[in-house]
């Protein structure tokens, strides 16, 4: 294996294909750039091992050799060696420049999207991540895509910098507001891959993760079909259980239990319906929490902020949904006691409640 | 503290204990002053660089913000300011010729020249509060002489949405009015393309933008203007933010100025030794130096 | 105030410890203290002072290590947590590491070092550290008043419109009081080594530790005022909401990363190359051997100020900054490797041929050389563009800062404690304690830090509350190694506070040295030297011999000691 990658090394030639993995602690590969990333992650360390072992043998040995036998005041010596030193200044700089060069030629593949790329709309708010594609499809904090061919995600923020990070497929970039943002990858395994927030963003920083799930070509093309089209077959009586398919949006800040996040718990609000109650809001007015107001508090969150709880909620999370899924949620916090009855949701799959033949109804 | 009986005899009073010589106490001021002017420099330097970066993304808001400054007054603090450092070389010569009389009368017409600078400062501060160009959000709040209501969202001619105001608290528990942009679609807020803000949607074509046809002369506010650029608010800030901080420096300067002159009155300079004469004197040549770019950077161009 | 006669050094010749007066003991009351110009007073009440916040921040780390060493809840919330990183981060960093060498060990020794009576501009002096009180004291109001969850990087727009928190402005106003203090210390060490270096005290015959604070004053001067300005914009920011870094309004938030990193960047070297400096008298001293490459090692330190000032870009690469910045950037940084490296291997060279001391001392100045080496070349896989991109913002950089920062910055401090400890206070430590404390310190290092590089790999990212099961078995690890640390320095804590009662008395010589401070007693007297001393070469020990009675070492008897001027 070593002399594998030396041998790679002094041809310099690069060659994924061949190359099992990293030798030193790199996930699965499953991206195409991954093999050259880590070819040169791989070449790095040796060298770093190789100096590491010349300076602190030699270390070591000296300290073991010269070490001190009896008071010596001064033991005379070299004290420079004008050639020696220029030595150990050029070598070193001759290996920078290389290291420079072959991280400069697979940054240079890395930062140019193909032209041909599947292109995926990402939106990064506190805390979770919004994939919307071209057929209309969104879904949150999963991410599919399919195999075998490049994918540009474009990307922006509705609040802070936030950095997408996909370490399986070796690239990251960050998410500001202000400016679209571009990455791209080609996944060459299906699979789930962890997908990570890696710049700091608030509280929940390290809940803002989730799935890349990579299809073969037709399935993909499947499951995002379904994803667009889902929720228009769930029929009305079974719309709050497309809520609850939907709560993971909502689950960073409010919860199912009573307790306190960033917002209202769910389960207070879905009491205060049930009770016909009123909510105290920050200005001081109350509110009486009906229908409208669980449509008003999703669609336009910071006109109505509920004493006591930040305005953090972003505006664009209920002007996303789309009417249908709007109705869903709504319809989840106001039969809540059925699809969490003890705090916890209740197992609900989306093959359950989608309904095949509303569509057909309505086709005819 | 630690002067010993027998160093005093071989010292001058000024000469503190750890010098040997008169000269290695004025060179090391001297150096020590240099340096600090290097930071201060430094400290100008990233305001310097920010206005290039600002104004390399906005030029429009620069060019829409700048006619609202009285460029008569800011000539006339240019001219003072070099006055003031003429009279101030002079007053170090003096110094070092032993002339207190005349070391005075130069301390105090610097002097008098720093004060003016921050009078007609002070004017066209004022001025612009009385006509509701505040830094900060409050410029969106109440541009005096407007008829029209200006709460809600501000759409500008170039289609994009400046802000929408929300009422809320502050981080300091007062209350303020904050920006949001919750309406916005997204590619209002955000640009078109990969870039700084606002790029694409604020780079106005030449002939969106009624050119310099006098009729933004009698405007009294940005916000009168309706063609006027988004962010225009963001040349003020950056204007106040460097004339502020450069009228801290004249304020420092003030100080500095005074306590030399009642060094002066009191007699403890000479040609022996001038030093705080001369490094004062330096300071304030920094001082009108960093308004000499900025009277430009924002009056003229 | 104090007659001629005792405030005469004793003549090397002497060796014995000062009887009689010295810097510690001419004046007493606690006035005497707090309103001295004295540098040595100001640098034991900076050594103090930072100590003292080193000891905080660290209980901060061990919390860290505690929270994380299992997934989700341990012993606190995710808020408690992000402020708990985020101070860390900003006390040690703008605390502890910057102030750190220069101006404890810096102030104490390098005008003795220079052969002069104080520091150029003592009232400054003075003033610089209370400045950096202040910063303390704002530090400590921002944990009081609303705490602080931004990381000590301050990113906008999190630190003006994301956080709920408050005292990002009262940290944000630490970070420029201290700014300045770091400016005048920087200002007042320039001022000195160009204007009171006695005669005969040539550039060449400085010791290489004032080579490298003389490069840390031209960064802490030519850097510094950008975060100062940085701050402020960022204080105005905040409480006004003006809108210079906010997109929405018109702004550029990685123009704040620019202006921060413009300063951080170089900061760095602030932090490295005092440390760097201590290593090269370090090893020469308790190696007995003339230091190899002076000249190198010299002018190595001035390359590192200077090209410091010109990679800041590479904490940016993914941050959206243009691909054609991002591969300049990278080539430059690449570049500020090649001095770090010199300047190891001229330490290796002093070691050949030596009679190496084993000494406490020593033990730091050999670890800083083998984690200083694993950070510097870990440097390689962060500054190439396409590994950097996959290991930016993982536990892969947090394990390379630690073994630049505390690796080498720390460690080095902490040998040049050790070094100047009998000079300082007049007592030595045990030797014994100090070489087990010194052990714990390097294999609780190594343990904490080492199975970072591998989790960052793999993809963990940092500032991370909650993490996936995958990732447990190195946070544990790490956990572990953390507390074998902790227990290093609570035992270094404990025997040199020992030994201020209990220790015996130093000689002046104890290590066998020849730059100036060791002609000193021990400890100095209050002004060091009455008369201009004579300058020789301080790497040319041959004039010194051992005395087994006083335990040290003195000017050799066969010798005549040079007197005054050279």
């Amino acid at each position: 294996m070593i002399a594998h990658a030396t041998l790679l090394a002094l041809l310099g030639t690069p060659s994924p294909a061949k190359i099992p993995g990293s030798y030193f602690g790199m996930p699965e590969q499953a991206s195409t750039i991954a093999g050259d990333v880590d070819w040169m992650y791989d070449f790095i360390t040796w060298l770093c091992i190789f100096f590491f072992v010349v300076i602190v043998g030699a270390m070591v040995y000296f300290v073991f050799k010269y070490r001190r036998r009896a008071h010596v005041a001064d033991t005379g010596g070299p004290t420079h060696n004008t050639p020696l030193e220029v030595t150990w200044t050029v070598i070193p700089l001759i290996l920078v420049i290389a290291i420079f060069y072959i991280g400069l030629k697979g940054y240079v593949h890395i930062t140019t999207p193909p032209a041909n790329s599947y292109e995926i709309e990402v939106i990064g708010q506190r805390w979770f991540w919004t994939f919307r594609y071209p057929n209309g499809a969104a879904e949150t904090n999963i991410l599919h895509v399919p195999v075998g061919r490049p994918v540009k995600l474009t990307m922006e923020s509705d609040d802070v910098i936030h950095a997408m990070f996909i370490p399986a497929f070796r690239v990251k970039q960050d998410v500001v507001p202000g400016r679209r943002t571009e990455l791209w990858f080609e996944a060459t395994r299906e699979g789930e891959f962890d997908l990570f927030c890696a710049e700091y963003c608030g509280t929940q920083h390290s809940q803002m993760i989730g799935k890349v799930i990579v299809y073969d070509e037709d399935e993909f093309e499947v499951v995002i079909e379904e994803l667009a089209r889902w929720i228009d077959k769930v029929p009305d009586e079974k719309l709050h259980l497309a809520g609850a398919l939907m709560y993971n949006q909502c689950s960073s800040c409010h919860t199912l239990d009573g307790s306190d996040l960033i917002g209202p718990s769910f389960k207070e609000t879905h009491e205060l319906f049930k009770a016909a109650g009123t909510r105290q809001l920050i200005d001081g007015t109350t509110v009486a929490v009906d229908d409208d107001y669980l449509q008003q508090s999703i669609l336009k969150p910071l006109d109505q902020i509920a004493k006591g709880y930040p305005s953090s909620m972003p505006p664009g999370i209920g002007t996303q949904l789309g009417d249908r899924k709007l109705q869903a949620l709504v319809q989840f916090i106001i039969r809540l006691d059925e699809v969490a009855p003890d705090g916890n949701l209740i197992e609900v799959n989306r093959q359950d409640i989608v309904v095949e033949e509303v569509e057909a109804e309505e086709a005819e | 503290m630690t002067v010993s009986p027998a160093h005093a005899h071989e010292h001058p009073d000024f000469l503190r204990h750890h010098f040997n010589t008169p000269k290695q106490q004025f060179e090391a001021g001297k150096l020590g002053m240099w340096l600090f002017l290097a930071t201060e420099v430094l400290l100008f330097g990233g305001l310097f660089v920010g206005y290039s970066v600002w104004r390399g993304n906005h030029p429009e808001m620069f060019k829409a913000g700048s006619i609202f400054l009285n460029t008569n007054l800011g000539a006339v603090n240019t001219a003072v300011l070099i006055l003031s450092s003429i009279t101030m070389a002079a007053a170090v010569t003096m110094a070092q010729r032993n002339k207190r009389g005349a070391l005075m009368l130069f301390l105090s017409l610097t002097l008098a020249g720093a004060v003016t600078f921050l009078v007609i400062k002070y004017f066209e501060y004022t001025h612009k509060f009385h006509l509701g160009i505040y830094p900060g959000l409050k410029f969106y709040e109440k541009p005096a002489g407007d008829s029209h209501t200006l709460s809600g969202s501000l759409v500008n001619d170039a289609g994009g949405v400046d802000l929408v105001l929300v009422k809320g608290t502050g981080p300091l528990g007062q209350d303020v009015t904050v920006a949001d942009t919750p309406e916005a679609e997204p590619t209002t807020v955000a640009p078109a393309a990969i870039g700084p803000a606002g790029l694409a949607q604020d780079a106005l074509e030449p002939g969106d933008r009624p050119a310099d046809d006098g009729h933004a002369e009698h405007l009294t506010h940005p916000l009168q203007d309706p063609h006027r650029p988004a962010n225009v608010h963001m040349f003020f800030n950056i204007y106040y933010l460097m004339t502020g901080l450069h009228g801290v420096h004249v304020a420092a300067g003030i100080g500095v100025l005074t306590w030399l002159l009642i060094g002066a009155a009191k007699g403890r300079f000479s040609s022996a030794y001038f030093t705080p004469v001369d490094l004062g004197g330096l300071y304030w040549h920094v001082v009108d130096l960093i308004w000499i770019f900025l009277f430009p950077l924002f009056y003229l161009i | 105030m104090t007659t001629i006669d005792v405030t005469k050094p004793m003549p090397p010749e002497a060796g014995r410890p000062a009887e009689g007066t010295n810097y510690l003991n001419h004046t007493t009351g606690i006035k005497s203290w707090l309103l001295t110009m004295d540098h040595k007073r100001i640098g034991v009440m900076y050594l103090v002072s930072i100590l003292t916040s080193f000891f905080l921040a660290g209980i901060f780390g061990l919390l860290i290590r505690t929270e994380l060493i299992a997934p989700g809840h341990t012993i606190m919330d995710a808020d408690a947590y992000n402020m708990m990183f985020t101070l860390h981060g900003a006390i040690m960093v703008f605390l502890v590491i910057i102030p750190s060498v220069p101006a404890s060990l810096g102030n104490f020794v390098l005008p003795i070092m220079l052969g002069a009576k104080d520091v150029a501009f003592p009232r400054l002096n003075l003033f610089s550290y209370y400045l950096w009180v202040t910063g303390a004291i704002f530090a400590v109001a921002a944990i009081i008043f609303g705490g602080v969850d931004t990381g000590w990087t301050l990113y906008v727009p999190y630190s003006t419109t994301g956080t709920e928190m408050n005292g990002i402005i009262f940290l944000s106003m630490a970070v420029f009081v201290l700014g300045f203090s770091s400016i005048f210390t920087g200002l007042n060490f320039i001022v000195t080594i160009h204007r009171l270096r006695p005669p005969g005290m040539t550039w060449f015959k400085m010791p290489l530790f004032l080579w490298a604070i003389y490069a840390t004053g031209i960064i802490q001067v030519m850097a510094t005022p950008v975060i100062g300005i940085t701050v402020l914009l960022l204080i105005v920011e905040r409480a006004f909401g003006i809108g210079i870094f906010d997109a929405s309004l018109g702004g550029d938030p990685i123009l704040f990363q620019h202006f921060f990193w413009f300063y951080s960047h170089p900061a760095v070297y602030i932090m490295i190359l005092p440390g760097m400096g201590i290593i090269s008298e370090l090893i020469s001293v308790h190696s007995h051997k003339h230091i190899f490459g002076y000249r190198f090692i010299a002018f190595s330190s001035v390359a590192i100020a200077l090209f410091g000032f010109i990679v800041w870009g590479h904490h940016m690469f993914v941050s959206s900054q243009s691909p054609l910045m991002n591969v300049l950037f990278s080539a430059i940084t690449f570049s500020v490797s090649i001095p770090s490296a010199v300047k190891i291997f001229n330490w290796l060279a002093t070691l050949y041929k030596g009679s190496i001391s084993l000494n406490t001392p020593m033990l730091y100045a050999l670890s800083f050389i083998f984690l200083f080496t694993i950070g510097g070349l870990t440097g390689l896989h962060l500054g190439t563009l396409a590994t950097d991109i996959h290991l930016h913002d993982t536990y892969f950089v947090v394990a390379h800062f630690h073994y630049v920062m505390m690796g080498g910055a720390i460690i080095a401090l902490i040998g040049g404690i050790h070094h100047w400890w009998p000079k300082i206070t007049g007592r030595m430590y045990s030797e014994f304690w100090g070489r087990i404390a010194c052990g714990l310190v390097f294999v609780g290092f190594n343990v904490t830090f080492f199975i970072q590089f591998v989790m960052g790999s793999k993809g963990m990212p940092r500032r991370y509350w909650d993490y996936t099961d995958k990732y447990m078995i190195y946070h544990v690890i790490s956990t572990v190694g953390s507390y074998i640390m902790a227990l290093g320095f609570f035992i270094t804590a404990a025997y040199l506070i020992h030994s201020l009662f209990r220790g015996r008395k130093a000689p002046a010589n104890p290590w066998g040295g020849r730059s100036l401070e060791w002609q000193c007693s021990s400890p100095p007297p209050a002004e060091n030297f009455p008369e201009p001393p004579h300058v020789g070469d301080c790497y040319d020990f041959s004039v010194l011999e051992w005395d087994e009675e006083e335990q040290g070492y003195h000017w050799r008897h066969d010798i005549p000691h040079p007197v005054g001027e050279a």
